[in-house]
């Protein structure tokens, strides 16, 4: 007897937790996700952060939103480095426009975007989101060989999916 | 997370009752532990497929062509391809740019930037402006009062602005009418109206977004009705009059309009709202602006619009070439409804008939219906609102335009924002359709220097130039006659999918058209701002005429909005074209056809400003010559200043 209702209590938690997991944000990841032209970025942006699991739509944009900023910050970074060796002019002048992009972005749209999803008036953060995509769009236009990528190519192409991606989600909150 | 005690028929504190109370005796228990754990499973599964079918009540980015970013990233961008004008049904301010060429990037110096700024259009001194909000005329002064940031030159920490006019053109800027300084509206002083009682007071109704962000509405006052400035306001100590009632969500109920009195004598307010996808208007009765019955029906809803913002509702005379109070009704007289589309960031009108016994409202033409038809404004131009101006009996019309270039420019010139100038608004007996726009005329108040041009000649495939002094501060109404001999002789073509919008612009020449006036353009046309027509022939002959604004070489900075804004413009039988464009530096509005069809767009050259921006009329049709006459004025600037010594 205890054996069996110790199988059923093990059933039980498994369903539970299989259960739970069904209606966990996994499946919340995915059909949003869907609406966006990253899904695969889209995903694993969102899986890598712990919130992701108990996170609402909302709670996903955020989650995109600091995703952007922590990549745009590290961009920043990079461009910063290379601005301290650079001798050829053509590329200190894109290096440091790319410096205004990317400040425009950590302390303009970023912050914007945030207070938007947390004011509930998404329609900031949607144009916020797109400002981030155009700026690090305009960083990566500025490099004079457009044969070919710039020495910050996948920094751009990084905060300019992610800030598609923001977009797309915010877009949903409309 | 889903509530999964709905599927279990036996909740656990029933349980025991619902056994068969013999704990002693075995199986009994082992069969009901197994139903129990069998229910459970059953449960499981049910859940998991009605979670699978769940509601899709997100929107469809596929389905929106939102012309956004992401429209063009959906080509699966290996590198950072240049982006193409998309269809863009919807533009936002802030949307694709296209790809560089032969530009500078950030070539934004400080002339460039501190040109950008108008002269004759409200904007505060520095800072972040967006919706307008409250405006009114009182004891001899016209308020305006807007969405403001105090701080950055971007959205956020909203509060009300406020500046008085005796024109509505010359303001004075006043102090912060209302702060966030309450828990109901603690994230957000957001948009609201004013109504003036048969007392002459006036009450303020606005939505306050509270600590939990729930949209809440709100009532204030002026603090001294005998201070014509209003300079002070006072919120009712028991806010909110209004939460979102049930059914609607806390994050769709807001901007309440100005209210009208029923034929009961109670004052009746709308405020837009959204059910899934639809829009739609809530109506609410109320006798003292504090206690509110809702009704039980909608002014109206439309599917597939999205949430109603600044909801605007007002009745126009089909006779008489005045404005209406808002609460007149009667024969002869339309209501318009008009509503500002969050989903793509446009404003929305639709003419039809207002039921007050039921507070519903029918479109005369539902194929144009709210959110699906006319637009007040093919441009930037968004959370408009009217007001009934009982100093000059007419119906006048705010928008707020937004910026179209970077932010990153925005916040080194230190601003963003502007509204347009106010609008007289009257319905389009010709037409019977439309509703006429049209720049107030204190506006004519500021015209200086004049220049008129008679019968110039510009035949196909030729730019004319225009010889006035400054091109930056203009007033320009413009007529074009075309030789109907020409009209009659083009060919009609079956391919009837002309629009402004995925056109090639002023660059794509057809047989009767585009031509127009070339704004902010220099000596070399290297960048230019085409204001124009466009004329299509059926093949059964119907002619239909497009007014356009490109600004695809607006600009030789990459990192502003080259979209062409546009639409359809009637033209009757007998009518010249004709065009009133109001040029005030980096905000061009253009008025076709006395008004029907209008265009605001942002432009931000790196040339053509100072005195290096010219006028040019031109003519890139390949059979048509025109003749256009025209007067040009110069146009003071408004002096927009703090009111002084207050």
């Amino acid at each position: 007897m205890t054996k069996i209702i110790s199988l059923f209590i093990l059933e039980a938690v498994f369903c539970f937790t299989f259960f739970t997991v069904s209606y966990s944000d996994i499946n919340l990841i995915q059909t949003n996700c869907k609406k966006t032209p990253f899904y695969d970025l889209c995903v694993l942006t969102l899986k890598s952060d712990p919130r992701s699991s108990t996170a609402d739509v909302p709670g996903l944009a955020r989650i995109v939103a600091d995703s952007v900023n922590a990549k745009a910050i590290a961009t920043l970074n990079q461009i910063s480095a290379l601005l301290k060796s650079v001798k050829d002019p053509t590329l200190e002048k894109a290096l440091e426009g790319c410096i205004v992009s990317y400040n425009t972005i950590i302390q303009a749209d970023i912050p914007v975007a945030i207070d938007a999803i947390e004011k509930n008036n998404p329609k900031f953060a949607v144009q916020s989101a797109t400002d981030a995509g155009n700026e690090a769009q305009a960083c990566e236009n500025s490099f004079a060989e457009k044969a070919s990528n710039s020495p910050i190519f996948s920094g751009n192409k990084a905060v300019h999916d992610l800030s598609v991606v923001l977009q797309s989600i915010a877009s949903l909150l409309l | 997370m889903a509530d999964i005690n709905p599927l279990l028929p036996v909740s656990s504190s029933d349980g025991s009752s619902n056994l068969t109370g013999q704990a002693t005796c075995r199986r009994p228990i082992k069969v009901v532990v197994s139903i129990f754990f069998g229910l459970l499973t059953v449960g499981l599964f049910a859940a998991l497929l009605i979670r699978n079918n769940g509601p899709v009540d997100y929107v469809d980015v596929h389905e929106n062509e939102r012309g956004s970013l992401a429209s063009t990233a959906f080509e699966k961008a290996e590198n950072l391809k240049p982006v193409s004008r998309g269809p863009a049904a919807g533009v936002s301010e802030k949307s694709n740019w296209a790809f560089g060429g032969d530009l500078p990037d950030y070539p934004w110096n400080n002339s460039m930037l501190s040109w950008q700024r108008t002269a004759f259009h409200f904007q505060p001194e520095k800072n972040w402006m967006n919706d307008p909000n409250g405006p009114l005329f009182y004891k001899g002064w016209y308020h305006f009062f807007y969405q403001y940031n105090p701080n950055a030159p971007v959205w956020g920490d909203i509060v009300w602005g406020h500046a008085v006019s005796k024109d509505l053109i010359h303001w004075l800027h006043l102090p912060l009418a209302m702060v966030a300084d309450q828990w109901y509206d603690k994230n957000g002083v957001w948009t609201g109206s004013a109504t003036i009682l048969h007392d002459g007071k006036i009450v303020m109704l606005y939505t306050g977004s509270t600590t939990e962000g729930v949209q809440v509405q709100n009532l204030a006052y002026p603090a001294d009705q005998y201070d014509p400035l209003l300079v002070h306001w006072v919120k009712y100590p028991r806010n909110p009059v209004l939460v979102p009632p049930p059914g609607i969500g806390p994050n769709d109920f807001r901007d309440p309009t100005t209210a009208w009195l029923t034929s009961e004598g109670k004052w009746r307010i709308t405020i837009g709202s959204k059910i899934n996808k639809t829009g739609i208007a809530l109506v609410y009765d109320t006798k003292d602006f504090i206690n509110y019955e809702m009704l039980d029906g909608l002014l109206h809803a439309v599917p597939g619009t999205g949430m109603w913002e600044c909801v605007d509702f007002f009745p126009v005379s089909e006779t008489e070439n005045n404005g209406l109070e808002t609460s007149i009704n009667g024969h002869g007289i339309k209501h318009v409804v008009k509503a500002s589309l969050d989903d793509d960031r446009h404003d929305y009108y639709a003419i039809g008939t207002y039921n007050d016994r039921n507070g519903t409202w029918i479109p005369d033409r539902p194929n144009i219906d709210v959110g699906i038809g006319l637009r007040y404004d093919y441009g930037i131009y968004y959370a408009a609102k009217t007001f009934y101006d009982q100093n000059k009996k007419r119906r006048v019309l705010w928008g707020w335009i937004g910026e179209s270039d970077s932010e990153a420019a925005d916040v080194k010139k230190g601003w963003a924002s502007v509204q347009s100038i106010p609008r007289t608004i009257l319905f389009d007996k010709k037409t019977g359709t439309h509703l006429l726009q049209w720049p107030v005329e204190e506006i004519d108040s500021l015209r200086l220097k004049g220049k008129e041009f008679n019968q110039v000649r510009i035949q196909a495939g030729s730019v004319v130039p225009l010889d006035i002094d400054s091109a930056t501060q203009l007033d320009i109404i413009a007529e074009f006659k075309i030789d109907s001999d020409a009209l009659d002789k083009a060919t009609g073509s079956s391919d009837a999918s002309f629009d402004c919008v995925t056109s090639g612009g002023a660059a794509e020449r057809g047989a009767l058209g585009p031509f127009g006036l070339l704004v902010l353009a220099d000596e070399r046309l290297s960048e230019q701002t085409p204001v124009y027509f466009y004329m299509t022939k059926g093949s059964d002959g119907n002619l239909k005429t497009f007014f356009c604004n490109d600004q695809s070489r607006s600009s030789k900075a990459s990192d502003v909005d080259k979209h062409i804004y546009g639409s359809l413009v009637p033209v009757l039988r007998g009518e010249n074209l004709s065009i009133r464009i109001l040029v005030d530096h980096s905000i061009i509005e253009s008025f076709g056809q006395g008004g029907r069809t209008v265009i605001t767009s942002r432009v931000y050259p790196t040339k053509a400003i100072h005195g290096a921006a010219k006028v040019f009329l031109f003519n890139n049709a390949t059979e048509l010559n025109v003749t256009a006459s025209l007067k040009t004025w110069q146009m003071n600037s408004a002096f927009i200043q703090p009111y002084p010594n207050l």
